[in-house]
């Protein structure tokens, strides 16, 4: 079965790479430009997997995860953070909202390929 | 022709050095930023409005022997510095940018300059931000200084005064994964 990745992220230099790195891998992938949108669109597309990016207007990825995971229906779908962030204190805060990873930008292709389908199979 | 303010906020300033690999964001009006480079892009961005501004100072990555090189790096080294900008109060959609380098130097890395300006060029189009100004290209090298929080610069072609190049582009992290 293909896997349905939302990737949420406001550069669309991201949202680029993204797409082509994760259609390459053989994914489904659908893209939202901020947290708000990528929150809209959670019910049409029914993601396997959720890509989030830290720092976005309107709504950042903590809103993202924790908006995510108020919804019982949603207490284990994966989230991935993909974030240009390294520090510990915020690594913390994502896990205590719900984050299942946390990838630091520049991401290697082949690195969150393998993270996606590990999550996936959890 | 700088109009004496912008003399005044060039030359009466505390000069903050950006190196290649790095970059700084300041909402402090007594700061300059300067760098030198070659084949190197520094990307200039200011918000007038917040009075806030800062500069990146890249280099793109050799690829993988295919002659093509990777934009990792440059992705990661404008996103850093736009995060940056937006924490200290800037918006994206005021954002006016500058850039400089690029040039063709001698040796093994003269086709790279052309890639770092495509790159910049082709990203600030990508996310709509507005270019006001740059100096790209050529086969000298760029002094640049840069009043951050209202987005003035000086340029100056230099000789003789080449910055050091490294193959690897410097301080930006290697994609670590962590599941929880």
């Amino acid at each position: 079965m293909t896997l349905k990745i939302l990737a949420i992220d406001d550069s669309r230099t991201i949202r680029e790479m993204l797409r082509l790195c994760l259609v390459r891998a053989g994914f489904d992938v659908y893209t939202a430009e901020d947290g708000v949108d990528g929150l809209e669109s959670l019910d049409e597309v029914d993601p396997d997997v959720v890509i989030t990016d830290i720092n976005m207007p309107r709504l950042d990825g903590f809103g993202v995860i924790s908006a995510i995971r108020a919804a019982e229906s949603r207490a284990s779908l994966p989230i991935l953070v993909l974030t240009t962030e390294s520090a510990a204190e915020l690594k913390e805060r994502a896990r205590r909202s719900g984050a299942t990873g946390w990838i630091v930008k520049p991401f290697d292709d082949v690195k969150l390929v393998a993270a996606i389908r590990r999550i996936a199979a959890m | 022709m700088p109009d004496a303010q912008t003399r005044d906020d060039l030359d009466n300033a505390r000069t903050h050095l950006v190196v290649q690999g790095e970059y700084e964001v300041t909402d402090d009006p007594g700061v300059v930023l300067s760098t030198l480079l070659g084949s190197c892009v520094a990307t200039c961005l200011c918000d007038p409005v917040a009075r806030v501004g800062g500069m990146n100072h890249f280099l793109l990555a050799e690829g993988d022997g295919s002659g093509r090189f990777d934009e990792r790096y440059g992705t990661y080294a404008m996103e850093v510095l736009i995060n940056a900008l937006l924490k200290r109060g800037a918006r994206k959609s005021r954002l006016e940018a500058k850039l400089f380098g690029g040039a063709a130097m001698a040796g093994r890395m003269a086709r790279i300059g052309e890639s770092n300006c495509a790159f910049a060029l082709n990203f600030l189009e990508t996310e709509a931000i507005r270019l006001v100004s740059s100096s790209l290209g050529g086969e000298r090298a760029r002094r640049i200084r840069y009043v951050p929080t209202t987005g003035h610069a000086r340029l100056l072609f230099v000789r003789d005064e080449l910055p050091p190049l490294s193959a690897a582009p410097a301080g930006a992290p290697q994609g670590d994964v962590t599941l929880f």
